[in-house]
């Protein structure tokens, strides 16, 4: 049924990147002198395709949900709709157009210094061929060592102070939705993008063909972030992140203070809160945000300004050398 | 059988499919050819923007050489004196020659836009370039390092496989998605196909060389074409992209006078 179901769509998607690609694309490359990007090209519109898709199905199963059962009722949602920006950036690729072009080539150069001198990489898929070359055993392979990168890289985020304020923009939201999981400073995207591509290095190129898996776990994150009240029951809370588990790391002076620096930093599994002990099972509904922002201080409206003033933020602290609040370390 | 992103080769019985063994490490083989002695195996390294050269003694391949090689070296062809390889460098638009045995450029020279497949014609003379990103096939003077002639086919001229009757050989034309049959006396296009579905890409000829079967990349489905009409008279859906073809029951990959 699931094999149906994921069939249907690959046809749908490849269909709509055939006519996309022949007509749109392929011309404007052949015109502009690009023809030696265009199976890149060709291959990168399946995903630009499926997020388009993930965008339409988590709005049109997450907003009557946030209409239904609420966390919170506010009276509009004009702070929400700058994450509908974010939300697209991503999900149109153009954060990964940028970095294809601006960092793969350094990747790759670093990976074929590494293989000039027969340093080799961990080969995930022949670990134990036969076994390891089943694609869904390979994706969750993938999945723990990702998210487990993605664990300490949300650690590190909440940690380090100038890191801090970049992230900050992500948990300045106080109208918290569906469409926060997009909201990010770009110089964190570019980062967490070269984290994860340092990895690769590491453990070879992740499975980008595992498309459909990927953009479950993308719509697991929306889930997460959602204004609704919902969390999955003992036993569901301890296998998957929910928006329960993830609205306490957004709660003001809950989710981001402490030895830790926070809690609940895990991405799709919340195992490694356990493992660490960073876990809080509290189902209190907190409001989300920053304690300062209580105080008056403005993390910005639009998309510039919040990016902006990331900047600024990370400027004083510089200039300070000491930490101005409880939400990460000096610098 | 090469994976790019998996970083090694399948070999697979072709009769039966049955995989037969991995051979680890073998980084990034967008493309792989074995010399005309088969004592050489060399692949590609697009993404990598290097050359990988092997010994291959019929069953291991040891490594003899790696060599960076920019940028974007994609297709490759032999001389038949197996001393050579010919490799197009898709994104500079260059042809390289490379010296099997000391593994060293030996020389490379602009061709022009996406050069990709490459074909030898009989007795080593011209080698025949696919302009992906233009509308023909260069014909390249090798020994003299000069394009000598321009035949026009359609836009996004990509890749070849002899018709294996000494004198005819077919070019796809990916973007217009036509394959055009050349001459390799006259260096003439003698005529196209059409009718095809988009992105024709590599092709394969059954062993009495009456059908061409292709891939279509940008479609999803392998086609079969039949040579005394010249239409296409079926497609099969297979997976997504299809890139390479090849049936164990083929025709030879060249007539004997190399054409």
């Amino acid at each position: 049924m699931f094999h149906l179901i994921v069939s249907a769509l690959d046809s749908f998607v490849s269909t709509v990147q055939t006519l996309l690609y022949v007509n749109l694309v392929q011309p404007l490359l052949f015109r502009f002198g690009l023809m030696g990007y265009d199976e890149d090209t060709y291959d990168s519109l399946y995903w630009v395709i499926v997020g388009v898709l993930e965008v339409l199905a988590m709005y049109a199963l997450l907003r009557p949900l946030e209409a239904l059962r609420p966390v919170e009722r506010w009276d509009d949602r004009k702070a929400v709709r700058v994450d509908v920006l974010y939300t697209w950036i991503a999900k149109l690729g153009i954060l990964n157009l940028f970095f294809f072009f601006a960092l793969q080539p350094f990747f790759d150069a670093v990976q074929g210094w590494l293989r000039l001198r027969d340093i080799s990489n961990i080969n995930f898929d022949n670990l134990w061929p036969g076994v390891t070359t089943q694609p869904l055993v390979t994706f969750l392979m993938y999945l723990l060592v990702l998210d487990f990168a993605g664990y300490w890289y949300h650690r590190g985020q909440h940690r380090i102070g100038i890191w801090w304020e970049l992230h900050a923009v992500h948990h300045s939201q106080r109208q918290m939705s569906l469409w926060t999981d997009d909201r990010n400073h770009l110089l964190d995207d570019l980062l967490q993008a070269c984290f994860f591509a340092a990895i690769a290095l590491v453990i070879g190129v992740p499975p980008a063909q595992y498309v459909v898996l990927v953009a479950l776990t993308n719509l697991a994150q929306s889930v997460q972030h959602a204004n609704i009240r919902l969390h999955f029951g003992w036993l569901g809370e301890r296998l998957l992140v929910s928006p329960t588990f993830h609205r306490r790391h957004h709660a003001i002076g809950y989710g981001h203070e402490g030895l830790k620096y926070g809690c609940n930093f895990g991405v799709v599994l919340p195992w490694w809160d356990m493992l660490f002990g960073s876990a809080s099972w509290s189902r209190v509904m907190e409001p989300t945000g920053i304690r300062d922002q209580l105080e008056g201080n403005d993390y910005g409206q639009g998309f510039w300004a919040q990016h902006w003033l990331a900047l600024v933020r990370i400027a004083r602290r510089l200039a300070r050398r000491r930490a101005p609040a409880k939400d990460a370390a000096a610098i | 059988m090469a994976n790019s992103v998996s970083n090694n080769l399948m070999l697979v019985d072709p009769k039966t499919g049955q995989v037969q063994r991995w051979v680890e490490n073998i980084e990034d083989p967008y493309q792989i050819g074995f010399s005309p002695d088969h004592k050489w195996l060399v692949t590609t390294g697009l993404r990598l923007n290097r050359l990988d050269i092997y010994h291959y003694d019929g069953h291991n391949m040891t490594l003899a050489g790696r060599l960076p090689l920019a940028v974007m070296p994609s297709h490759m062809a032999f001389s038949n004196d197996s001393k050579t390889v010919f490799v197009t460098l898709q994104v500079s638009g260059e042809l390289a020659a490379v010296d099997l045995a000391t593994q060293q450029v030996k020389w490379k020279m602009k061709v022009g836009k996406v050069p990709a497949g490459l074909w030898m014609t009989p007795g080593d003379k011209y080698l025949l370039i696919g302009m992906t990103g233009a509308d023909y096939v260069a014909v390249v003077d090798w020994r003299n390092q000069k394009v000598v002639k321009t035949i026009q086919t359609g836009k996004g001229a990509h890749n070849f496989r002899s018709l294996a009757d000494g004198r005819h050989v077919a070019v796809s034309n990916r973007v217009a998605s036509t394959i055009s049959i050349i001459d390799e006396e006259s260096l003439t296009n003698v005529g196209d196909i059409t009718g095809l579905m988009p992105g024709p890409d590599d092709m394969e000829l059954s062993a009495d060389k009456r059908y061409l079967w292709v891939t279509f990349r940008f479609a999803k489905h392998i086609g079969i074409i039949d040579l005394t009409t010249r239409k296409l008279i079926q497609t099969i859906a297979v997976g997504r992209s299809p890139h390479g073809i090849y049936f164990f029951d083929r025709a030879p990959v060249t007539a004997p006078n190399g054409a």
